[in-house]
């Protein structure tokens, strides 16, 4: 009789299955533990410092957040610069900040955000993408949302806009009144401006630089 | 001329018939999100595109599980050769299960969003894609799938624990695991990403998969004969390959979400090798095919080894579909390179419809005319009109859908992508151009096909077991 | 071939991620290489059995 084959041998398949999936698992909670640590939210302390985290701590709404090309990198990163200020204050504690935080992502679960927008790029396919909103020049002093709602500032145009979208329609496609009330409102504002500062490796790739690129001929 | 079912098989016949009319449901409700493109005043503030995809996605999830859960019942008794241990408990649960899902959908459609607290994320929804559920049926869900388990594994170690069930034992104790990682809330929205994926990814691209893995198994025993040794050999490989590859191909997801950068290089190599474990199984349904044919033709006698071809058409098309829709589709994107460009975009949504129909869905009605036939006792299950038009009608559907998704997804990613860089003025750029719009279009009419299949399908679940043409 | 690391902050897989391919085909090396002493040790236990 011919001697058999390892490789048709039925334990030698199911001894290293079991070896590639338990090295897998473990090579993947290793790479958690690694990945938990440096995306840990950062303190208040941090920003003060300038020491630069991929999660930055709630206070980073108390900071200007723009979104700069870093030529080492090779692609965008969010930089913080100057104080600035929001809802008129530029020294929320890290308690206040941390609380319009927890209730803005709190409201992205309960009004199924993510079930139109994409956040980090997950979610529908419905709605525009909320990564980087907080830095869409639609909203910036010259922009078309901030002049439709009628306010002096980003933050108070896009509190409006989300307790009453359907009485500004950008689209044929609109958001719909999800009963956001305005401390809910302030709340998401602040979610989304903390969301902006996350550096997310590049993406996405050259937000808000090109204006009218399509139909601007 | 119904022949006596085992307590197992009965079980498993009651959470194929949920499934399938989730699998409904499903439909309705994508139909409805389809229509909303088009028609963006369609049912606005009474049914919004959230809450119709909400249903849309979480009936997708729950039908699969009961239809897996189903599966696993059917098959058991077989494979073991004893009655399920614990089965009373098992149709207990089946009980809790069902009620739980109408209560959660039922909440879904009439309550949707409650004001930003923690009792909206336990009694009415928890907003994160896919695994909405509340807090109080995230409990639920893990009791039931702790009793399936328990189920399983007492079953599998009294009776004759096969390679099948072996395998089947170590996913689904994973499977069970794994949802407890989706079931916490973080103020830091890249933590709750980057465990929203351990759910959604090692759930759809590695235990699932190898579900199908011995699924496609079991079927390919049952329904041609094929040879138990060499099937089960090439589960074992299957295992390694969609383990190997799919555990650490996860960094495909932790591109953009705040997660470091090695995770660049991770996610595209891992995740590029996650196709070579559908071309095994695609080639290893078929050969398995073509050899116990061959066989048979070597024999004189020109008699088709299949004994179930309606079941055995959707298992082709599982090994078709999982290899383009899971393999080619997934490859398309998976490249951070390309990522950058076509994450979050229809391109997304073109590959989410043909891998979970492709990889899942296909399979899955095989089990359930593999349950017909079983329950009315044929020898040999032929096809009848309405198998036919069924399978053509879901299948000339989806794929329809998937290429009218695609051709959008180019749209968004050039305009709204590359050119406008992803604002919101971008977005809507994107969204109005010709080949956008016709895009959806199609999407809806290939929406439609797919649902008149369905309802085929579901006539004939109910009916072709009646059917005098099939050898009993 | 190998270009300077760039991560924010530097970790052991950082510290692999040193260029094109070099962290992916380290973790793809050591996962399958270990395959070979399993199938030396099948090959003998064939080798006995027959």
């Amino acid at each position: 009789m011919a001697k058999r084959s390892v490789w048709s041998d039925n334990r030698f398949w199911q001894r290293s299955a079991a070896w590639v999936t338990g090295f897998a698992a473990v090579l993947l909670i290793w790479l958690t533990f690694d990945t938990s640590a440096q995306i840990s939210m950062g303190t208040d302390a941090d920003l003060k410092n300038g020491v630069t985290k991929r999660v930055p701590g709630p206070t980073v709404i108390n900071y200007k957040i723009t979104y700069e090309m870093d030529t080492k990198r090779g692609h965008e990163i969010p930089v913080i610069g100057e104080k600035e200020l929001f809802f008129g204050r530029d020294d929320y504690s890290e308690e206040e900040a941390g609380a319009l935080l927890h209730l803005g992502k709190l409201g992205s679960q309960v009004k199924n955000c993510m079930d139109c927008h994409t956040l980090l790029g997950n979610g529908a396919y419905y709605a525009p993408d909320l990564t980087k909103a907080w830095l869409d020049p639609a909203w910036g002093p010259e922009g078309s949302l901030q002049a439709m709602t009628g306010k002096e500032t980003k933050e108070e145009a896009m509190a409006e806009f989300l307790q009453h979208p359907s009485q500004y329609p950008t689209h044929e496609r609109m958001m719909p009144n999800l009963g956001i009330t305005a401390e809910e409102a302030k709340g998401l504002v602040s979610f989304l401006k903390h969301m902006s500062s996350i550096d997310t490796n590049g993406f996405p790739r050259n937000f808000g630089k090109i204006q009218g690129a399509v139909h601007g001929k | 001329m119904a022949s006596k079912l085992n307590e197992s098989q009965q079980l498993a016949t009651w959470y194929f018939t949920f499934a399938a009319i989730l699998f409904g449901a499903q439909l309705l409700f994508g139909l409805v999100a389809a229509i909303q493109y088009v028609m963006p005043g369609f049912l606005f503030e009474i049914i919004d595109f959230s809450i119709a995809r909400i249903i849309h996605i979480n009936a997708l999830v729950v039908w699969m599980v009961f239809a897996m859960f189903g599966s696993v019942y059917w098959l058991l008794p077989d494979e073991t050769g004893i009655e399920t241990v614990g089965i009373k408990l098992g149709k207990l649960l089946y009980w809790v299960f069902v009620a739980a899902i109408v209560v959660v959908v039922l909440v879904y459609l009439l309550v949707q969003v409650g004001p930003a607290d923690e009792t909206t994320i336990w009694f009415i929804t928890e907003g994160r894609e896919y695994i909405e559920a509340p807090r109080w049926a995230d409990i639920g869900i893990v009791v039931v799938a702790l009793g399936f388990v328990a189920n399983l594994f007492l079953t599998g170690i009294k009776g004759n624990r096969s390679g099948i069930v072996t395998v089947l034992m170590a996913d689904m104790i994973a499977f069970a695991g794994l949802y407890l990682a989706g079931m916490f809330f973080t103020d830091n929205i890249s933590v709750d990403q980057y465990w929203w994926w351990w759910v959604i990814h090692l759930w759809v691209e590695a235990t699932w998969e190898v579900f199908v893995g011995a699924i496609a198994a079991y079927g390919l025993i049952k329904m041609v004969g094929a040879h138990r040794q060499v099937v089960e050999m090439w589960l074992w490989i299957e295992v390694a390959m969609l383990f190997g590859s799919g555990i650490l191909g996860m960094g495909h997801h932790y591109f953009w979400i705040g997660t470091p950068e090695y995770w660049w290089e991770i996610g595209a190599l891992f995740s590029a090798l996650e196709p070579l474990p559908l071309v095994a199984m695609f080639v290893h349904v078929l050969y398995d095919w073509g050899k116990t044919q061959g066989g048979q033709d070597a024999k004189g006698e020109s008699v088709s080894v299949i004994n179930n071809k309606p079941a055995f058409t959707w298992f082709v098309f599982n090994a078709f579909g999982n290899f383009l829709g899971a393999g080619v589709w997934g490859f398309f994107h998976t490249l951070p390179q390309v990522n950058l460009y076509t994450h979050g975009t229809q391109f997304t949504s073109a590959h989410g419809h043909l891998a979970f129909f492709g990889a899942y869905a296909t399979i899955l009605i095989g089990m359930m005319y593999i349950a017909v036939q079983g329950k009315n006792g044929i020898k040999v299950m032929k096809n009848t009109t309405s198998s036919i038009l069924a399978v053509s009608l879901i299948v000339g559907g989806v794929v329809g859908m998937t290429v009218a998704l695609t051709i959008a997804g180019y749209v968004q990613v050039l305009v709204s992508r590359a050119q406008m860089g992803a604002t919101w003025a971008g977005y809507f750029d994107g969204q109005a151009g010709m080949w956008f719009a016709q895009g959806m279009d199609w999407r809806l009419i290939m929406g439609v096909v797919t649902f008149i299949g369905f309802l085929f399908l579901a006539k004939d679940l109910l009916s072709i077991g009646k059917a005098a043409h099939h050898e009993r | 071939m190998f270009e300077p690391f760039v991560d924010v902050v530097p970790s052991f897989f950082g510290w692999l991620n040193q260029g094109p391919l070099t962290l992916t085909i380290f973790l793809h090396t050591v996962i399958i290489l270990p395959m070979i002493w399993i199938y030396r040790q099948e090959k003998k236990r064939i080798e006995n059995e027959g």
